[in-house]
């Protein structure tokens, strides 16, 4: 018999705020963080808008100065993120009352797992006055180097940052992985915490995923292959035109319903189950039938032992570009048949923060389904007929359970789906 | 243990700076053929490091004839293909159209970023003063080619791996430096223990042999940089090891469920038969002198794959030949095993082929499957000082003539994530 796996903790920071508490208040209240770009001057650019954290200062992210220069953008999001799921989830306080036997079980018990976003263009843009100087002659590249680079690059851009700097900080040494598989990164960090925390390696595990794509590179990339929108995202809507960028970490910390109780932990949900599966087309190519998507449904549900109708809301992926959505929307009606339960999106809101998203969304489609409100998505004015049946609206839904599904869709035909229960529970 | 569904490894593929195939890397870890030589693919006479193990002769074209499939490939990336192509071969086994969604594949792939000619490219273009220059960048004819952004993508490696077999269940791409390519298997067992997947398609893959890859690490003082004895350069454990050389490549193990493999009559290398990981949380670079960490994923492998320490025959070390290393990683074995380090043999075999970075675990994993297929355990060359504080019993001179029943494999990454794997003789499970 598997041990239920409690959600006793969680963090998140975007452009809608910095607490779960404050993007929910957002999201709920029908703001979107979709600005201008601040970052640089984006005003002339084809897509000069995404969801920036507004007033970023790192000191306020990471209070450690000496980290800020080890550490990339995004990893400051996701340091902060799950810090605060682990402050949430009280494990400090809880650790305090341990003896030095106890501690080092609980510290080798503990797992951490990342979803790391990145692929930074601009992190190794450190080397552009060296390339300059060299002028193509490698010779010259080599003897200047050490003269030219900061020596911490390669630390710094360390994708598994987040992962040993949470260890680091907090002496956490469990089990671990740091995955870096695009969009779905953050979804497959909770997937494997989860599953390790069932499994037994540990008895509870933080898991965060951190994203900063916002950057000239990859607005222009992502804009150049079609997938940005020029004004908002509309997910699902017969006039939607892509996405847009946003930045973040979103993080939960996951413990056995016996380690939780042992230690009287306060509880947000409850992780019900987990499936992926990939449809093996080019990178940015995907199965109009959303073939992929509807078997990491099924498999999430046959891992939880449950059928469709115990599904309450759904938080599609719904980026808002024409081709996700469409076969989006195809697979939740080949699982869920012609009346699938409510179903709302957040990145209109706050923005497709990749590898964080996943993981972020967990943590608003836990809150929604402990408070048994299914967000409306404003953006939406007409649903695009190629997408109904779909209960999406522009108005708040009720939930027809306490059970929430979580969608979440990367390049290369990545598909994750989550299953939880959120409970009607206080969150910091 | 009872009930929990085992994983057998059926193939084997590998791309390695001491040959391009598993026969010629295995046949020249044997022979105790060094990899490293003078860097030749690119100018690096003004590196304080010149020496690499790279991969020789390659051209994925060569072996894959997918033109398009190779159009998006990076270098790595065409390791990868090349190697998984031999691993599918050597076990005799692909997906098809039914069995696709019951295959998994999961990758160690490298730092992410662009290639190093992409980059000089957008500086020529966009940064000529070594600023970038954004209205420039949105008249670059460079970043309007599609592939290369697929290319730089994170994701970029698995997806060109899903495409060419038709695999279509759990996929992921997992990164813990220099132990991600244990990660990846590790992550590829549990995917195959828990029932999502029937068979998986792990390894790793990397190349940082470039001028940023390389001048990052010498930026870092981690290689050594005995660049007139280059074969002589990777010596792990001995007492005058300055730091490891950069070497790059890929590797790959056709995973399958244990039944379901003897039901076919596959050829079984060893079970895949435990995984532990554990992070150090010490400092960012460096080990813990006592072991802690390494200690931990040790031991959690171990009982996960149910193995006395005593029924450890052999352990290829992570053994990357820099001092802190090497000495943190002695400490944890002679802490995990007590007196019985004192009759388990260790090799290091990064002694030949440097270190491979993000396809280390995953190539050194497949060098302890054949090591128990062949009870011949590969040697770590250029041990020829002892270091009083690294007394192992090492694989010296000559390939040993041993049966193995269980070996294990470690890699530990900058960052301090751990990762130990356990591999079992088949005998040992059929008995």
């Amino acid at each position: 018999m598997s041990p239920r796996i409690l959600v006793t903790g969680a963090g998140a920071v975007c452009g809608a705020g910095k607490s779960p508490e404050q993007i929910w208040e957002a999201v709920v209240s029908g703001r979107s963080a979709a600005a201008p770009i601040r970052q640089w001057d984006a005003s002339t650019w084809p897509v000069p808008l995404a969801a920036e954290i507004p007033d970023f200062d790192p000191r306020v992210l990471v209070e450690d100065r000496k980290l800020h220069k080890l550490i990339r953008r995004s990893d400051l999001f996701g340091l902060y993120a799950a810090g605060r799921a682990i402050e949430d989830a009280g494990l400090l306080a809880a650790r305090e009352r341990l003896d030095p036997a106890a501690l080092e079980i609980f510290n080798d018990r503990c797992g951490v797992y990342a979803g790391s976003g990145g692929g930074n263009y601009q992190n190794q843009y450190e080397f552009f006055p060296l390339l300059s100087t060299a002028k193509g002659d490698l010779a010259v590249f080599g003897r200047e180097l050490s003269a030219t680079v900061n020596p911490m690059f390669l630390l710094r851009s360390l994708p598994n940052n987040v992962l040993c700097h949470i260890g680091i900080r907090y002496g956490l040494k469990g089990p671990n992985a740091c995955v870096t598989n695009h969009a779905v990164g953050g979804a497959l960090a909770l997937f494997e915490a989860a599953l390790a925390v069932r499994a037994g390696e540990a008895d509870r595990a933080v898991a965060v995923g951190h994203e900063a794509p916002i950057e000239p590179e990859a607005v222009l990339y992502y804009h150049r292959v079609g997938l940005l929108s020029r004004e908002a995202v509309r997910p699902f809507d017969v006039d939607r035109d892509g996405t847009l960028f946003g930045e973040g970490a979103g993080a939960l910390v996951f413990e056995t319903a016996e380690a939780a109780g042992a230690r009287g932990a306060k509880v947000l949900g409850e992780f019900l189950g987990a499936g992926s599966a990939s449809e093996g087309e080019n990178l940015l190519g995907l199965r109009k039938d959303g073939d992929g998507l509807a078997r990491a449904i099924t498999l999430a549900l046959e891992d939880a032992g449950l059928g469709p109708s115990a599904v309450g809301l759904i938080v599609a992926h719904g980026n808002g570009t024409r081709a996700s959505d469409a076969s989006e929307s195809a697979a939740i009606r080949q699982v869920f048949g012609a009346e699938p339960p409510p179903v709302t999106a957040f990145k209109w809101a706050i923005g497709h923060l990749l590898a964080a998203s996943g993981a972020l969304e967990a943590v608003l489609g836990v809150l929604a389904a402990g408070r048994g409100v299914v967000p409306g998505v404003p953006t939406l004015r007409r649903l695009d007929p190629a997408c109904a049946p779909l209960p999406v609206s522009p108005k708040p839904q009720e939930p027809v359970s306490d059970v929430v599904l979580i969608l979440s869709r990367g390049f290369a035909g990545l598909n994750v789906a989550l299953l939880f229960r959120g409970l009607a529970a206080p969150i910091s | 243990m009872n009930g929990r569904r085992r994983v057998a490894i059926t193939g084997i593929g590998l791309i390695t700076p001491t040959g391009n195939g598993t026969a010629a890397t295995w046949e020249a870890l044997l022979a105790g053929r060094s990899g490293v030589a003078p860097i030749t693919s690119f100018d690096a006479s003004g590196f304080a490091v010149r020496i690499g193990a790279e991969i020789k002769a390659f051209d994925p074209g060569d072996w894959i004839d997918d033109r398009k499939l190779l159009k998006g490939a990076n270098r790595a990336h065409g390791f990868a293909l090349v190697a998984a192509d031999e691993a599918m071969r050597d076990a005799g086994i692909r997906p098809t159209e039914e069995t696709g969604a019951r295959w998994g594949c999961v990758v160690g792939a490298g730092m992410m970023g662009v290639a190093f000619e992409e980059l000089a490219t957008v500086q020529q273009e966009c940064a000529p003063e070594g600023q970038l220059d954004t209205d420039r960048l949105v008249a670059s004819p460079h970043m309007a080619d599609p592939v290369v952004f697929c290319r730089s993508q994170p994701c970029a490696g698995v997806g060109l791996l899903l495409r060419r077999f038709g695999i279509r269940g759990y996929a992921s791409s997992v990164h813990t430096a220099c132990a991600s390519g244990g990660q990846a298997l590790g992550t590829a067992l549990k995917v195959i223990r828990r029932g999502a997947a029937d068979a998986v398609l792990a390894g790793g893959f990397d190349s940082m042999l470039n001028p940023v890859g390389l001048g990052s690490f010498c930026l870092l003082g981690a290689l050594s940089s005995d660049n007139e004895t280059p074969e002589r350069a990777s010596r792990p454990f001995d007492a005058t090891r300055n730091g490891f050389v950069l070497g790059e490549g890929a590797g790959f193990l056709v995973l399958e469920e244990w039944t379901a493999a003897r039901r076919r009559g596959a050829r079984i290398y060893a079970e895949l038969a435990g995984d532990g990981n554990s992070l150090s949380s010490y400092r960012i670079t460096d080990s813990n002198p006592s072991g802690d960490g390494p200690i931990q994923s040790m031991r959690a492998a171990l009982a996960d794959a149910g193995a006395a320490p005593g029924s450890v025959d052999y352990i290829n070390a992570h053994g990357t030949s820099t001092l802190m290393n090497d000495r943190a990683e002695c400490a944890a074995i002679r802490a995990v095993f007590g007196a019985d380090a004192e009759r388990l043999a260790v090799s290091s075999t990064k002694s030949l082929m440097g270190h491979l970075i993000s396809a280390a675990g995953a190539v050194e994993a497949a060098v302890c499957a054949l090591a128990i297929r062949q009870s011949l355990l590969p040697i770590n060359a250029n041990l020829a000082t002892p270091d009083p504080e690294c007394d192992l019993q090492f694989v010296q001179g000559q390939a040993r003539s041993r049966r193995v029943r269980v070996a294990l494999s470690n890699s530990f990454g900058f960052g301090g994530s751990n990762s130990c794997l356990v591999l079992r003789n088949p005998e040992e499970v059929d008995a």
